[in-house]
């Protein structure tokens, strides 16, 4: 029993990364209706970013997360403006293709820059956690989910409450009609994706803190993204948390299946993700686009 | 416009004639390499990095235009497909390694075995559409280089796990130009493949399913079966360039099995040189591994990068490669192929008139 | 466009090419619908319709937008899964079969919004039609063009066989969509509002072919708002209200029925209607 409550616990503590990382993704998903491959090389710089103000200026990583949210957002809002806008209407191969050299220009810049070994970010408290009889909570996850419920609430803020957030529901729910009514779509969807890039900066931030990275380390993380805003549901914040920490759930349980370990993480992911596309093609909370 | 249509019929025969000629050299060429050319002092034209850079590009030949069937024919955004490259490579390389088959015999296996993988798997995938195909099928190509690498049977890694799996050498007389060779002969095969489905029923109901797949199904075309058959004929083609790679190489692993960014530069070659057609997605295979080769130092045309080491080169060469990913995708949307030999001629004003189509 | 040529082989041996008239309907019912429902999010769009089409018939269906005419030949033609009661083809059950088998059978049908493959030509698009449809006089890829060639001659379009179907204008692109359903060889055409928006010489162009494709054996069931195509060639209409079979018959009969003019442009203007023409109401159907 014990272990089955520190399964879940560690399950809901790994989806806080999940949530982080799925949020941005899910809405450039949602509202430009690209599939951003360059995610995951994102999320990376964001953990070289808390990475090099924490090796290099001894700031607490959970401080360098605004930090990276500014970064990020400048760095998506640039890429966007400058590059996706320009294949924004070609067919869905072309904007695969391009955040695919997105990725790869990202990867190999970071190489240059930080070479391929691997980094990792641990506070004095990195170790520690919270014991409850034989169930430990460790700091660092309980902080990380805290902060990506943060992220995702901050985000669902930006978008129902501010303007550029409601120009924003309004190019996702119809981009000619946005444009009638006089919203600036090309910075409305350079704000999309750098509010994207934001959230990926700080699933990056998070993740530098529980494992090592390097430069090629984002490539797992397009695709669980994926699985997350899939399983639940595109559209909105509130189903991609719940598929996030659902997705930390199944994983959590997944590795506890006596042989299989972590290595098959991918191959859960996808077989899930096949799953409930072929049979809640909606999500889990969401409804059909 | 009649001035156009001159233009373009001008292109077309001196695409082809650099075309023929750069395939009869390279047909042609690996046989100065044979003893008797040698003592007929005939000059070596083909060396052993001539042969391993040749294999390569026809390798690609064959998957780029095996890609062509489901995505350039059917219209299914397949970003999976170097899973059948590498079940080709593991099918052979096991039969092989393990079962100590000849290689000619366990060859054929390997198209059979990707072939029978994509029937099974794309009945749930092609049920879906747009993003989520193209992703799903991504996952494919990376759960099931993950499931190779990993799993065990009886406490050993049953694939060779993480160090891999060794192929005895297959020994016969010029193996470099016996492989080169077998290659070519994979390549033809896919194209001629493609020449007959684009001729065919068949084809017709491929094409009408990438145009409208609702409309396809309500004038009679089993939408489903054509799917699935489009993704297995493509899968059993990519099989057998994986089965080939597999004897060539003598070692496979996850690594060179199942690489990632094999799935994006088959795509890209077909884009490159024109989606759906015959040759197309060949030539596009040709100019962007020569590309690659290049910018990678591994041609004997080489050059110099300033202010780049050595050892940054390969980054520095991977940074080029996603530029130009970049710069081909923004602003050559309809393939090369499209402005050197179709409709329109390469000029500033096509350029601009790429992206306007596109842009916000 | 007179002197159509007949792009069949013969329907099946035995059948009269019947250039219109079966009599009565007392002849065993080519398509019978049984209580066809379908449900939308528990929205009924369609909702226990019931008729029977015979062989030979030209059949209208109108109804107010909204009504469920499309939902009902989607669910006709295999496109949507019922949610309840049968479609029956010559006597046996089609429902829940995929829409390429019931294509097969000889069911053709056109969508109400054009959907031509836009890469090829107009004649490759008739082609995939005679490819493909009917399984009865199925077809090589020689044979399907030279099907293709007759069936654009009997909708008007030969002279642009060859075009990109991009360069069709809107009234050829419905011929289009009527030639790629025609190929299929079908016993019944499902025609989808092929005369919407479309001008009245149009129109009468559009009457010609549709009466051309049913003088070679075809028989047709149509949707359609403008009401002097309906009464031009239809011998009955069937009239839909909210997914429910409102009335049925000649169609002069049917668009005088109260409850028809009610439905579509409201109770006030009906009231006033009858007001105008006294207790004349007797003319509704039984």
């Amino acid at each position: 029993m014990a272990n089955f409550v520190q399964l879940v616990i560690l399950g809901l503590l790994a989806g806080g990364v999940y949530v982080a990382v799925g949020v941005g993704f899910g809405l450039v998903w949602g509202v430009l209706n690209i599939v951003n491959l360059a995610h995951g090389a994102l999320v990376i710089v964001g953990g070289y970013i808390t990475w090099q103000l924490f090796a290099a200026l001894h700031i607490d990583p959970f401080l360098t997360l605004p930090v990276d949210a500014v970064a990020l957002f400048v760095l998506g809002y640039v890429v966007q403006r400058g590059v996706i806008n320009r294949i924004i209407r070609a067919p869905l191969l072309f904007t695969f293709l391009l955040t695919f050299g997105i990725n790869l220009v990202i990867i190999n810049i970071l190489l240059l820059i930080f070479g391929s070994d691997f980094r990792s970010v641990t506070p004095t408290y990195s170790g520690q956690g919270l014991e409850f009889g034989s169930v430990v909570i460790p700091y660092v996850a309980l902080t990380s989910l805290g902060a990506a419920l943060l992220l995702a609430a901050a985000l669902a803020f930006v978008l129902n409450r501010t303007r550029i957030g409601l120009a924003i529901n309004a190019i996702a729910a119809d981009r000619d009609a946005a444009q009638l009514v006089g919203i600036d779509l090309r910075h409305a969807y350079a704000v999309t994706y750098g509010l994207g890039a934001a959230c990926a900066g700080v699933a990056g931030g998070l993740i530098a803190m529980t494992q090592a990275i390097t430069p090629t380390a984002g490539e797992p993380y397009t695709l669980q993204a994926f699985v997350v805003v899939i399983l639940g549901g595109l559209g909105r914040v509130s189903a991609t948390v719940v598929g996030g920490l659902a997705f930390g759930l199944v994983e959590a349980f997944g590795q506890s299946i006596p042989g299989s370990g972590s290595v098959f993480a991918n191959a859960i992911a996808f077989g899930l993700m096949v799953l409930v596309l072929v049979t809640r093609p909606q999500g889990l909370m969401g409804r059909l686009r | 416009m009649i001035a156009t249509l001159d233009s373009n019929r001008r292109w077309r025969r001196i695409f082809l004639i650099v075309g023929g000629i750069v395939a009869a050299y390279a047909l042609l060429a690996p046989l100065t390499s044979l003893d008797a050319a040698q003592s007929a002092n005939v000059p070596l034209l083909a060396d052993r990095l001539w042969f391993r850079i040749a294999t390569i590009i026809a390798m690609f030949v064959v998957m780029a235009t095996a890609w062509n069937i489901i995505g350039g024919i059917t219209g299914y955004a397949a970003f999976g497909n170097v899973a059948f490259f590498g079940i080709g490579a593991y099918t052979t390389g096991m039969l092989v390694a393990k079962a100590k088959w000849p290689f000619l015999v366990s060859l054929p296996l390997a198209p059979l075995f990707a072939a029978a993988f994509a029937a099974l798997v794309g009945l749930p995938l092609l049920r879906l559409r747009g993003h989520y195909f193209a992703v799903a099928s991504l996952g494919v190509g990376v759960a099931v280089g993950e499931l190779v690498q990993n799993i065990d049977y009886g406490g050993q890694p049953l694939f060779g796990g993480a160090s891999g799996l060794f192929l005895p050498i297959y020994s016969i007389d010029n193996r470099g130009l016996y492989f080169f060779y077998l290659m070519v002969a994979a390549a033809a095969v896919s194209i001629a493949v493609t020449w007959w489905v684009l001729r065919s029923r068949f084809g017709y109901g491929l094409i009408a399913i990438r145009e409208n797949e609702e409309a396809a199904a309500v004038l009679g075309v089993n939408t489903t079966a054509y799917k699935v058959a489009a993704f297995a004929l493509s899968a059993a083609l990519t099989g057998l360039a994986g089965g080939i790679f597999s004897q060539w190489n003598v070692f496979i692993n996850q690594d060179n099995a199942f690489p990632i960014e094999y799935n994006v530069q088959m795509i890209l070659m077909a884009l490159l040189g024109g989606t759906g057609t015959v040759f197309g997605p060949a030539t596009g295979a040709v100019l962007l591994q020569l590309l690659i080769q290049f910018l990678g130092g591994s041609l004997p045309i080489t050059f110099d990068i300033p202010f780049v080491s050595a050892a940054a080169r390969p980054i520095v060469a991977q940074v080029i490669l996603g530029l130009l990913l970049v710069g081909v995708v923004i602003f050559v949307p309809r393939g090369v192929i499209d402005f050197f030999g179709g409709r329109s001629r390469l000029s500033l004003s096509y350029l601009r008139r790429s992206l306007r189509e596109t842009s916000l | 466009m007179s002197a159509a040529p007949s792009p069949h082989p013969p329907a099946s041996p035995g059948t009269s090419p019947a250039s219109g008239e079966v009599k009565g309907a007392a002849a065993a019912p080519q398509l019978e619908l049984r209580g066809v429902t379908k449900r939308f999010g528990g929205v009924a769009a369609v909702d226990g319709v019931s008729f029977e089409v015979a062989k030979g018939e030209i059949v209208g269906i109108i109804g107010p937008n909204g009504a469920g005419k499309t939902t009902l030949l989607n669910c006709i033609s295999g496109v949507h899964r019922l949610d309840g009661g049968d479609v029956r083809w010559q006597g046996a059950s089609i429902a829940g079969m995929a829409p390429h088998r019931i294509a097969k059978l000889g069911i053709g049908r056109t969508f109400q919004i054009v959907r031509p493959f836009g890469s090829m030509t107009v004649r490759e698009n008739a082609a995939i039609g005679a490819l493909f449809g009917s399984a009865e006089g199925r077809r090589g890829v020689t044979g399907a063009f030279a099907l293709a060639d007759e069936v654009l001659e009997l909708v008007g379009l030969s002279a642009k066989a060859r075009h990109p179907v991009s360069a069709l204008t809107i009234p050829d692109r419905k011929r289009l969509e009527v030639a790629r359903a025609v190929a299929t060889r079908p016993h019944l055409l499902l025609l989808d509002e092929v005369m919407a928006g479309l001008n009245n010489v149009e129109i009468d162009e559009a009457l010609e072919m549709v009466r051309a494709v049913h003088a070679t054996g075809v028989t047709v069931l149509l949707i359609e708002h403008v009401m002097r195509v309906i009464i031009g060639i239809c011998r009955r209409a069937v009239v839909l209200d909210f997914g429910q079979v409102l009335a049925q018959g000649e169609p002069e009969v049917v668009l005088r029925d109260e409850r028809v003019i009610q439905a579509y442009l409201g109770e006030r203007y009906a009231k006033r209607l009858r007001a105008e023409r006294g207790q004349d109401g007797t003319d509704r159907k039984s």
